[in-house]
């Protein structure tokens, strides 16, 4: 009976804080927590086939028209100069430059009428990566660092974690969720292995992984030496949240220090030859590999970035010999290899940058920035399989049918991990703002 | 067709025939003799949550039905109410029938959910009104004045209940009890909670706000929950000034026994986090624990207000307030750290000099580029600044008259966005909700806001465009001298060109969005500030601002000096003056206030009182009267530093400096809090980042997080940064396990350069024990310092 369903729009946050402690409902705070909680607790369950996101991430906006919405009919000037090829899935065509992907497109969906309106890269970043708009007035938290609210997290795993930093920090950050939610940082390089000499090399998390002469034996010494020493504030626990707070997140601290699950996860020597080299060589694809073992340890976003998109010049040379071949077999492994494990119902991959280029292509051979076309690609963990989404124009400017837009793709992420995308957070000043103030699920997109 | 009229003729013959009538029984006891749409259903609107944002209240509507956001506009409501919809909602014939009705009470099926029970008092006045034809009397509203009872405060004690009573005097003269109309919402239920129809249930001893919303009027009080009284007299506690007077007047009352004073130790290491971003030198502790000198507090005080960085801490501050947002300035990129610089080192210089605060605030406000001097003087200043600026990290603007950085940005600011920076900055006033509706919990309609944002039409700052053909000229010959200088086939961007901020002679003046009419330049909620040509508002705003009796100016930054110095604001958040938002010791606020103008502003004079006061000087050791307050100041809070601090302390603690290199260079030895710039690249980047230094773009001081999280720990503990200022060749660690010093004495010393105390006996025994153990002298310094700077006590001031 209707009266029974307590989510849509219906039983929020919002609601019991709109009526106040006064509300009809009479809630406490503990007691708002506990149904929020709840509240959480049965969308996942009802909803949710996702658990976790794989964002990879093309920064300085990919010429997609080369890529996902290739358009070799279109006129000179236009076209560029790739051919399309057939995809294993009938009516479906991508660049002639992603052969690996065109046979794991029946396991993904190209949403070809993505567009926007902010052809600068860093607001643009913004837009894509938090499924809202940028304004001056709030910062808004990156999805991951959503994701690490309002999804569970696994103990002695970070839960958001990103490779490498997106436009230097200043996209990828928790926003006004606060910094207890910004991304754990992967630092290194994946191992390199000689002939015949030992691996050298590899991730490690920021301040998650202990190096050198600091081994889990010397810490566990010093936190002894610690624990005699912390009993200055020891009345005050009960009754100060500071005090008790920073105590919870000492033994946090400890727990994920001790845990070797992210360790584990991170040593990619572990891995088989042959599934390395699915990836590839290449930070980008052993990135990749690494974001895949931790979303298996329990990690529920991770961010692996890819560079040099930003091809004002030579965009078709910078294609072919750089950017193509090592997105091809990125995508395409990490498709496969999810899929093969039985992973990739559980987690979803998006692979876009901010922005698209120029269908017109300028008198440097290459193209500029354009936002009013773009394509993108996700797959996994409830989205379509062997699909794609609305049209452009025949020159691939403004889409055409079904225009979608940033935070539409994010509301739609969001609801394959069971988040109502209309969820309330509060910010700092106590205002509560809808997780993605504009998107709509894009259900067809939706299996 | 026939039942239509059928219909309209019953309905004639109810109104003629005056509808039988029963009165609704309140549950505060009242009754409510005739349902009134506006009194009664407007309140009921709103109190069930009909009219949110995201409900019905959304400028969209919800499922059809669009109510007025929180009930401003009684004509919409009626309307969508009673006819839009097919008249569906409201049923006069059969009331039971009404869409309001079932779907409110859920019969029906409600996105919503179910928001009052049938038959409930709630029920039974939506009921009476609509059975009663559902009319409007317009204007039956309208509110003269708002009166809660008790008034100020709410004291329950012994763990009595208590009701509040709010009073309507409606401008017809009649007045009226509309308690259970009302929306109580109170800022920690931990301490007491309130029922829907304002029964408070005392919880736990402390201190709430209780906010009372009557259909847009908005009252609050303070609900005061005293500790049970103990046996014997409470006990007399000396009081230094003014300060400690109100503030354990307040705590008498309930029956709240400060904490005592704190010991010198603990002062001192307080007072050199809060004023200098430091730790006193383990040389500095022992000398002024040995000190015999009854005034050597005075004189502590005195010392660290004079010192050099603790301008820089308020120059860290007001960069924060007055948002010194690095990326934000003017191209190149490569001088926009410079320009934070100079912002920070403007404040600074000020503060150091203590000028007076409405001096500050005026040299801000009223900024232009050019300070009224010709174009050659003028250009001389900007070529002579920006030759420094290319050198190093000092300039001479902090010489400049006024601070034109401030309204110096890359993009254009528009007018509301200046309004909502001038009202956070300078009066503590949050204005964004009134840019689109009127302030649900405060006082500013949505025309007051729009006035108040026009002041700021005239502020110019273009490429090219200068205040006059005299400026242009030589501004224009100047730049075409720097392009001819600047490498070929370089950025535009690259190229560092003259620009000047002015005050146009155009008003770039925006409408309020609801009435599509442009209100006069106001000042926030007063008079029209006439303009004539040539003249600049902001002149006048800045009078109007700086002004004895301006309700907020003098408020607003004692308040934030307060926080500064206490970790909570009197009003908190510091920049949330509001209806719904009252002090915690308003007594307190008026005196320090009052103080602060009769000083002429003298912000030193006014810290000076603040930190002589037995009140800054408590111990944080809690009693059993005081231990579960958080806002009446009894004993001193525990508190998390601040990025600026974590960065100094940490590194006085471990004996090194920061190393600012690359794009922001800064001499050897410059502290963290000398730095302007809100965008660091270096190492210390990480460090501010998880701390939460703020990025300074909104005009909120909610952007500095101050909630602690695990990589704060984390950072702690394993970083790479950190691990390096322990093996650093001359920092404390090496220094320490070179030195001749005893076991016994270097316990001590690594206490001292991190707790900035000496250790207790068992602390010393466990330390010297784990020195003894340790592989070499060195493993065992490291331990120990690594230990000490891990603990709650180290990463807290308090």
């Amino acid at each position: 009976m209707s009266a029974n369903r307590t989510d849509c729009q219906g039983f929020h946050r919002r609601d019991v804080l709109t009526i106040g402690s006064a509300g009809v409902l009479g809630l406490s705070l503990p007691a708002i927590l506990a149904s929020e909680a709840k509240a959480k607790a049965k969308n996942v369950a009802d909803k949710g086939k996702a658990k976790s996101v794989i964002l990879l991430w093309l920064a300085g906006g990919p010429a997609t028209i080369d890529m996902w919405d290739n358009k070799p009919e279109a006129p000179e000037g236009i076209r560029g100069e790739f051919k399309s090829i057939d995809t294993n899935v009938k009516g479906i065509q991508v660049a002639e430059t992603f052969p690996k992907f065109a046979q794991v497109m029946d396991k993904a969906t190209i949403v070809r009428s993505l567009y926007h309106t902010i052809p600068s890269h860093g607001p643009a970043s913004v837009f894509m990566t938090t499924g809202n708009k940028p304004t001056a007035a709030l910062q808004y938290p990156a999805l991951g660092s959503v994701a690490s609210k309002l999804l569970k997290t696994e103990v002695g795993v970070p839960p958001y974690v990103t490779f490498g930093e997106l436009r230097n920090g200043l996209a990828g950050q928790a926003g006004y969720l606060g910094t207890g939610y910004n991304p754990f940082i992967i630092e290194g390089s994946a191992p390199q292995r000689g002939e015949g000499r030992a691996a050298t090399g590899g991730f490690s998390v920021r301040g998650l992984t202990l190096k050198g002469t600091f081994t889990l034996e010397e810490l566990e010494k010093r936190d002894t030496l610690l624990r005699k020493f912390d009993t200055g504030f020891a009345g005050l626990d009960k009754s100060n949240d500071l005090v008790d707070g920073l105590d919870t997140f000492h033994q946090q601290a400890l727990e994920i220090l001790k845990s070797d699950k992210t360790r584990k996860a991170l040593d990619l020597t572990q891995e088989k030859k042959e599934t390395r080299d699915l990836y590839g060589a290449t930070p980008f694809g052993q990135g990749a590999l690494a974001a895949r073992r931790l979303v298996e340890a329990g990690v529920r976003f991770a961010t692996v970035s890819f560079g040099g998109w930003d091809t004002h010049s030579q965009t078709f040379n910078a294609h072919k010999t750089r950017l193509a071949p090592t997105t091809d077999q990125v995508l395409a492994a990490l498709i496969r290899d999810l899929d093969e494990r039985g992973l990739l119902d559980s987690t979803v991959v998006m692979c876009a940058g901010e922005f698209g280029r120029t269908p017109k292509v300028n008198k440097n051979s290459g193209r500029d920035h354009w936002a009013r076309s773009m394509a993108c690609v996700l797959a996994g963990g409830g989205i379509k399989r062997g699909y794609a989404h609305g049209t452009t124009d025949a020159s691939g400017m403004a889409p055409a049918t079904e225009p979608v837009t940033p935070d539409d793709v994010s509301s739609t992420i969001f609801r394959s991990l069971g988040i109502d995308p209309h969820t309330e957070l509060q910010t700092p000043t106590g205002r509560p703002v809808q997780i993605f103030r504009e998107g709509r699920v894009i259900e067809k997109v939706l299996a | 067709m026939l039942s239509c009229r059928y219909v309209y003729a019953l309905a004639a013959c109810a109104l003629f025939n005056g509808v039988s009538r029963a009165d609704v029984d309140l549950p505060t006891g009242g009754k409510v003799k005739k349902v009134d749409f506006e009194r009664h259903i407007m309140g009921l609107v709103s109190k069930v949550g009909c009219n949110a944002g995201s409900c019905h209240g959304s400028f969209q509507g919800k499922n059809g039905f669009r109510l007025s956001l929180f009930g401003y506009e009684p004509s919409i409501d009626y309307a969508n109410l009673t006819r839009d919809n097919l008249g569906r909602r409201v049923n006069t014939l059969k009331p039971d029938e009404s869409l309001l009705l079932l779907k409110g009470t859920g019969q029906t099926y409600h996105d919503g959910g179910m928001r009052f029970g049938k038959d409930g008092w709630v029920y039974n006045t939506f009921r009476e009104w609509i059975k009663g034809g559902a009319v409007w009397d317009r204007g039956s509203g309208d509110i003269k004045s708002l009166d809660v009872n008790p008034p100020d405060f709410a004291l329950l004690a012994n763990a009595k209940d208590k009701q509040i009573v709010v009073t309507a005097t409606f401008m017809d003269g009649t007045k009226e009890d509309i308690t259970p109309f009302c929306d109580f919402k109170i800022t920690d239920d931990a301490i007491a909670l309130v029922s829907p129809t304002g029964l408070l249930t005392p919880r736990q001893p402390g201190d709430a706000g209780l906010t009372v919303l009557y259909r847009g009027s908005v009252k609050a009080i303070r609900v005061l929950v005293p500790t049970p009284a103990k046996p014997g007299a409470y006990p007399a506690v000396p009081e230094v000034n003014y300060i400690d007077k109100e503030v354990f007047a307040k705590l008498k009352m309930m029956n709240v026994v400060p904490s005592a004073l704190s010991d010198d130790a603990m002062f001192l290491r307080r007072l050199y986090i809060d004023a200098l971003a430091q730790l006193p030198p383990p040389d500095v502790i022992r000398a002024f624990l040995a000190d015999n000198d009854p005034k050597k507090r005075e004189k502590a005080i005195d010392k660290v207000l004079a010192d050099p960085l603790h301008a820089a801490v308020w120059a860290t501050k007001l960069s924060d307030i007055t948002g010194n947002n690095t990326q934000a300035l003017e191209q190149p990129a490569l001088l926009q750290f410079k320009r934070s610089q100079m912002w920070h080192d403007w404040l600074r210089k000020r503060v150091s000099e203590n000028v007076p605060y409405d001096q500050i605030v005026k040299d801000i406000l009223t900024a232009t580029s050019a300070d009224g001097q010709k174009p050659e003087e003028w250009l001389a200043f900007v070529n002579k600044i920006d030759e420094q600026a290319g050198k190093g990290l000092t300039t001479d603007y902090p010489t400049k008259k006024t601070l034109d950085l401030f309204w110096r940005r890359q993009q254009q600011v528009p007018v509301e966005q200046w309004g909502e920076k001038v009202a956070a900055a300078f009066l503590g006033v949050r204005l964004e909700c009134a840019q689109c509706h009127k302030h649900p919990t405060d006082r500013w309609t949505q025309d007051e806001y729009w006035a108040f944002a026009n002041v700021f039409g005239q502020i110019t700052f273009q490429q090219n465009q200068f205040s006059s053909a005299d400026m242009k000229k030589a501004a224009d010959a100047e730049n075409a001298a720097r392009r001819e200088k600047a490498p070929k086939a370089n950025n535009n961007n690259n190229i560092l060109l003259v620009r000047e901020m002015f005050v146009g002679a155009q008003l770039r003046a925006r409408p309020n969005p609801a009435t599509n009419k442009t209100p006069l330049p106001k000042t926030l909620g007063g008079d029209v500030i006439a303009v004539k040509a040539g003249e600049d508002a902001r002149v006048k705003l800045a009078e109007w601002l700086t002004a004895a009796d301006n309700p907020f100016f003098a408020k607003s930054f004692v308040n934030r000096a307060w926080a500064h110095y206490f970790g909570v604001g009197l009003v908190n958040p510091v920049d949330d003056f509001s209806l719904a938002n009252p002090p915690t010791n308003s007594r307190l606020l008026d005196a320090l206030a009052a103080d602060f103008v009769k000083s002429g502003y003298d912000i030193r004079k006014l810290e000076r009182t603040i930190l002589l006061s037995r009140t800054y000087q408590l111990s944080y050791v809690p009693n059993d009267t005081n231990k579960f307050d958080k806002n009446n100041y009894s004993h001193s809070y525990v508190r998390a530093l601040m990025a600026e601090q974590v960065v100094d302390v940490l590194n006085s603690a471990l004996g090194v400096e920061e190393r600012f290199t690359g794009q922001e260079a800064a001499p050897e030895g410059t502290k963290m809090v000398e730095l302007g710039s809100s965008r660091l690249n270096g190492s210390v980047a990480y460090a501010l980042r998880i701390f939460g230094r703020p990025p300074r773009t909104t005009a909120c001081d909610c952007e500095r997080a101050s909630e602690p999280a695990l990589p704060q720990t984390l950072f702690r503990m394993t970083d790479a940064a950190v691990l390096a200022k322990f093996t650093d060749a001359n920092g404390r660690t090496s220094k320490l396990a070179k030195s001749k010093l005893t076991n016994d004495e270097l316990v001590e010393e690594a206490f001292l350069s991190t707790l900035s105390r000496l250790p207790t006996a068992k602390e010393k025994a466990d330390g010297l024990d784990h020195l003894k153990s340790a592989k070499t002298r060195a493993e065992g310094v490291t331990d120990l310092l690594w230990a000490l700077v891990n603990t709650r006590e180290f990463i807290l001031n308090h």
